[in-house]
């Protein structure tokens, strides 16, 4: 837990000294791990139109980032089972701060800002248990470990912040694994869950889906900025059975699923790497990069508008009034809302799991 | 060569010469055997629909197509991916079911071109039309009844789609050839060309282990004979073998005959395969027969570790970055 004095007091201390802001690191819209042609893993910023506009080096395979709101400040994230996350000032290239898992504890990709900034929030295992943990840092103090909150369910993965600032949705996937593993120890009891969850209070409310559904792991999130979230799933028994892999969740409302006709459904491979809604949000969309499929639902409908097919799509993200998606052979794509696509550029490159919008200015 | 010239060819890999080859050598006609076959099968069923006449017919084209079903990019995905030709496997038991319910409504929008069409892609197929002729639930119809017109309708689909397979591949062909050049929006450097071919190849491989036999083996202790692909039709042994044939012409061109360990894998495995007599797969639930299928998945396992190895260093493209990644 964190005295709330303390978030406000770092808070206005950041906003008293003038600081860099994205602009300084080429203001990117979107970040982005990658593997370059020669085999090194690196954090990319990229603008709107796909072109590079910061490419810094990481020790090892890289998943997800988190960007700081307002300072030019990307936390890199190993990919699971992670050790350790990087802070790199993107302004400079410089790796400012190493956040190193404490004991017992491993991170599991992903991670979100809140608090305008002043909190860090990780999703982790603590291994001994199976308990999924948020795990809570301090920006503006070297990104010390300030403390941890049980994440409401077992394997959290991706968390996301609320439009209030405070709460976090967290994607509890339901995979117990152990230390430094990615093997499943739990696959026939395992029972995923969608939980809201606070700095101060941990994962409380906690929304799930029926039981015939529980061998699907919730695993990703986006959020509109209304508060209706989409969860993006992977279903870990058989591939030939068609199951939903996108949801729609709200506050204090049941949980919404949406579901493409079996031929579609199957062409998923029963697997969803990233989620998006669209930027003007009417649209919320899934990739497969096993089924090499983008498919996009209508937000309010909860029924499938269009789908495009690309092999190895996997990164995904608000651009325009569409989307903006990435592979892993280099290609950056504009994606609208009705399948059609257009290329937008082509690196030497094989862009990682997902795209991260930069929010801050 | 003047500089300007040689950045260029710096920037600028060129087209493997494997993907030509494959395309003129096993894609194209393939797809015109295929849609020959298919042709022949839907005249057959307009002549003559009952089970028996019919299974001839039936076998020559279900031979085609498992010669093209590995290539699951361009035309294949359009109409729906391989489950469109054929709907396996079918865990929840949709096929009988859906086919049952179209028997007992005998509407007749649904047996026609255009609303048979509109049928989910578990009544349509070469799963679909087996049951049809082949299980003892629905085969005993006779000519001019509602299931008649439903096996002529299968037939008819199976033809349409194979139709528009042939048809479609041109395109998709010039646009693997012309792959990286200005306005090809489908494969933006010739390197994804050759990766879209080399996955397909892959994946083609992995099926045959993960799904033609896994499927049916199941565990020692639950062995799953009735989970064989087209067990009805006894063909499950032959679809592996005619994948396998297909896969390594397919292989062979591709790799621009420089795949000599992928190749003697190819051979060892169809050697031991060809050993068995097993239409059925029935074996696996008999410990002693259970043994010479399970086999089959060592020797599958080492040709795609082979082929993935041999084949990608010599084309220089890997498999998908994320799709193996998983998280």
């Amino acid at each position: 837990m964190i005295p709330r004095r303390a978030f406000l007091a770092s808070l206005a201390a950041a906003a008293a000294v003038p600081r860099a802001s994205w602009a300084d690191a080429g203001a990117p819209a979107y970040l982005a791990a990658a593997r370059d042609a020669s085999g090194a893993f690196a954090l990319c910023g990229l603008s709107a139109a796909g072109a590079l506009r910061f490419r810094l080096p990481l020790p090892d395979r890289g998943h997800a980032a988190a960007a700081h709101p307002s300072r030019p400040e990307a936390v890199g994230f190993a990919r699971r089972p992670g050790r350790f996350a990087l802070v790199i000032d993107c302004a400079t290239g410089r790796q400012t701060a190493r956040l190193d898992a404490p004991e017992g504890r491993h991170f599991y990709g992903h991670g979100a800002f809140l608090e305008g900034g002043a909190v860090l929030a990780t999703s982790e295992n603590d291994y001994a248990t199976g308990a999924g943990v948020i795990g809570l840092w301090a920006p503006d103090e070297g990104y010390a470990r300030i403390g941890e909150v049980p994440s409401g369910g077992i394997g959290p993965h991706e968390i996301l912040t609320l439009p209030d600032d405070r709460s976090l949705l967290v994607a509890n996937g339901g995979l117990r694994t152990g230390p430094g593993s990615r093997e499943v120890l739990n696959l026939d009891t395992m029972r995923p869950n969608l939980a809201v969850a606070s700095p101060d209070r941990g994962g409380l409310e906690v929304s799930e889906l029926p039981e015939p559904l529980w061998p699907n792991s919730i695993r990703h999130l986006a959020l509109r900025p209304d508060g209706l979230a989409g969860f993006a799933m992977q279903w870990q028994h058989d591939v030939a059975e068609p199951v939903p892999l996108l949801g729609l969740w709200q506050a204090g409302q049941p949980l919404r699923l949406c579901e493409a006709p079996p031929a579609r459904a199957l062409a998923m491979q029963g697997y969803a790497g990233s989620v998006a809604f669209s930027g003007d949000g009417q649209a919320v969309a899934i990739t497969s990069p096993r089924g090499g499929e983008v498919q996009i639902f209508d937000a309010e409908t909860a029924t499938l508008r269009a789908h495009w097919r690309r092999a190895d799509i996997c990164g995904l993200a608000p651009r325009g009034a569409g989307f903006l998606a990435s592979d892993g052979m280099g290609g950056l794509f504009a994606l609208e809302a009705d399948g059609t696509a257009t290329p937008l550029a082509r690196h030497e490159a094989s862009w990682d799991n997902h795209l991260v919008p930069v929010r801050g200015v | 060569m003047r500089p300007l010239l040689a950045a260029l060819a710096l920037l600028t890999t060129p087209l493997h010469a494997g993907v030509p080859e494959a395309i003129e050598g096993h894609i194209l006609p393939r797809h015109a055997a295929f849609a020959e076959a298919a042709a022949a099968l839907n005249t057959a069923a307009q002549a003559d629909c009952t089970a028996e006449a019919l299974k001839p017919a039936y076998n020559t084209a279900f031979d085609a197509w498992i010669g093209v079903q590995h290539l699951a990019l361009g035309p294949l995905q359009e109409i729906g991916g391989p489950i469109a030709l054929q709907f396996w496997p079918d865990t929840k038991g949709f096929t009988a079911r859906q086919l049952g319910m179209l028997l007992k409504a005998e509407a007749p929008e649904a047996v026609t071109p255009e609303g048979f069409a509109q049928q989910s892609v578990a009544v349509q197929g070469f799963m679909a039309l087996e049951r049809m002729l082949y299980d003892e639930a629905f085969s005993g119809y006779v000519a001019e009844s509602y299931a008649c017109a439903l096996t002529r309708a299968i037939a008819h689909d199976i033809a349409t789609k194979a139709a528009t397979l042939n048809a479609d591949w041109p395109a998709t062909a010039q646009s693997l050839r012309t792959a990286g050049e200005p306005g090809n929006a489908t494969y933006l450097a010739p390197a994804e060309a050759t990766q879209a071919l080399f996955t397909a190849l892959i994946t083609g491989i992995e099926y045959n282990d993960d799904a033609r036999l896994a499927r049916p083996l199941g565990s020692f202790e639950r062995p799953r004979p009735t989970l064989a692909e087209a067990w009805r039709s006894g063909r499950s042994q032959r679809n592996l073998a005619l994948s396998l044939t297909a896969l390594e012409e397919f292989a062979a061109l591709l790799a621009d005959g420089e795949a000599s360990e992928t190749q003697k894998l190819f051979n060892d495995t169809e050697a031991w395969l060809d050993g068995l007599d097993e239409p059925a797969f029935a074996g696996v639930a008999e410990p002693t027969t259970r043994m010479g299928i399970e086999s089959l998945t060592s020797y599958l396992d080492l040709l795609k570790e082979t082929a993935a190895a041999e084949i990608g260093a010599h084309l220089n493209v890997g498999q998908g970055f994320n799709a193996l990644d998983g998280d």
